[in-house]
């Protein structure tokens, strides 16, 4: 599976920056989430610029104008975001189903016991 | 006028009494790969069989070639202008349910790959691996060209051991590898261009099981049948936290007895099924092209 060397430490600081924005009382600047990640990691400032002006274009922030700055906040608080990601991955309805991919759908009891049965015939060695 | 009656016949029972007799075939399911491509091949010809029957009827319908010109007062070209427009809007239909499915699929990918991102913890176990703090279990993949995700959730993890975990991975790598998303894709667009009242779901049905058992084979291989099949169990049978998620779907059942068996091997039914799906590509094409061809070896002579 390829995956692109250069957006794969963006990718997981855009995590960090929600984090502390899920975290955060109120609207960031992007000094303020730049000091609150620097305690854990080297970081440049323009980083984190991009980091925040890509989170804001998946609109996964809001952004608004104080002063000079941006101010930035979590489009929905964590719970939000997880719910809608989790009714999106329950999902089979619709002509986008095959958006992704699932392992296995759960089942009804009665189709349960019969995958128990089916699988104890595959465990008895002498099959 | 023998071309297009030959051609509409074709695709009837291409889009109708063959998906049906197919759907409710067991034999399918023994050979996969060759069923998938069989799959491809008798939607495609159904396909070209419809819109060549729609041009060569309108050909047939004109003026003879000694009157070449569109004569509007002419029943004969007027018929044929309205099943040549009849044809090109069969056409542009399918085009459009195409792109429809294409871009929402892709938009709804990005959405949730983006949510994904933020919200779950990348784990190095494979490439692309995230790990969902829910406690609903589900293992699922995104696929995409770059950057596809396999997703796993806590509430999964917890119900399976090493091996079970491996064979889920592996089961779902198999299906970015393959593109198996793209094939359903496929089907789901020729399933949406056509309205309710004539389509089926058969091909797709089977379509998408037929490409979990693709993937069953390719983690099989890895990890042999069992921690599979105690996999499949372990995120299947456990109690369904949401309503109306408990539907029946035998595919499950059908998968587990299937591990059961050692890995089938059927040569000649797999050379028969691809067999067949070429003879039914071949034969709109030769239906189409066949009086063409005569048309050029007498003016030859």
């Amino acid at each position: 599976m390829p995956t692109d060397p250069k957006t794969r430490p963006l990718g997981d600081l855009e995590r960090l920056v929600m984090e502390q924005l899920w975290a955060a009382e109120r609207a960031l600047t992007v000094r303020e989430v730049h000091a609150r990640l620097s305690g854990t990691r080297e970081l440049a400032y323009t980083t984190v610029m991009t980091v925040l002006d890509r989170l804001a274009k998946k609109r996964l922030t809001e952004r608004e104008r104080d002063g000079k700055a941006w101010r930035y906040q979590a489009a929905a608080p964590r719970e939000g975001m997880a719910a809608d990601l989790m009714r999106d991955a329950l999902d089979r309805a619709g002509d986008r189903r095959e958006a992704l991919v699932r392992f296995v759908d759960q089942v009804s009891d009665e189709e349960a016991a019969l995958l128990r049965e089916a699988l104890s015939r595959l465990e008895t060695p002498d099959r | 006028m023998i071309t297009p009656v030959l051609l509409a016949a074709l695709a009837l029972v291409l889009s109708g009494p063959a998906p049906a007799l197919l759907g409710r075939s067991g034999w399918p399911y023994r050979v996969p790969r060759a069923a998938v491509t069989l799959w491809q091949a008798l939607a495609l010809a159904a396909v070209l069989a419809a819109l060549g029957a729609g041009t060569a009827l309108s050909y047939s319908a004109a003026g003879q070639p000694q009157a070449p010109r569109f004569d509007p007062s002419a029943p004969g070209d007027l018929a044929a202008a309205g099943v040549l427009a009849l044809t090109a809007l069969v056409g542009i239909r399918l085009l459009w349910a195409a792109g429809r499915v294409a871009v929402g699929t892709r938009a709804r990918r990005k959405r949730h790959r983006d949510l994904v991102d933020v919200l779950a913890t990348p784990d190095g176990l494979v490439p692309g691996l995230r790990v969902l703090a829910e406690q609903t279990p589900l293992a699922y993949c995104l696929p995409a060209l770059r950057g596809s995700r396999v997703v796993v959730s806590v509430g999964a993890l917890e119900r399976l051991d090493d091996g079970e975990l491996r064979a889920v991975l592996a089961h779902e790598q198999a299906h970015l590898r393959a593109r198996h998303d793209l094939v359903l894709e496929a089907f789901t667009m020729l399933h949406t261009a056509f309205p309710r009242w004539v389509r089926s779901e058969v091909a797709l049905e089977q379509a998408r099981t037929l490409v979990e058992l693709l993937a069953d084979d390719e983690a099989r291989r890895r990890g042999g049948p069992r921690p599979l099949a105690r996999a499949l169990l372990a995120l299947a049978g456990s109690p369904a936290p949401e309503a109306g998620l408990a539907a029946a779907t035998s595919a499950t059942v059908l998968r587990i007895q299937r591990l059961a068996d050692p890995e089938p091997r059927y040569p000649w039914l797999s050379a028969a099924t691809y067999a067949s799906a070429a003879a039914l590509l071949v034969l709109p094409t030769v239906t189409v092209a066949a009086p063409i061809l005569k048309a050029v070896a007498e003016a030859v002579s």
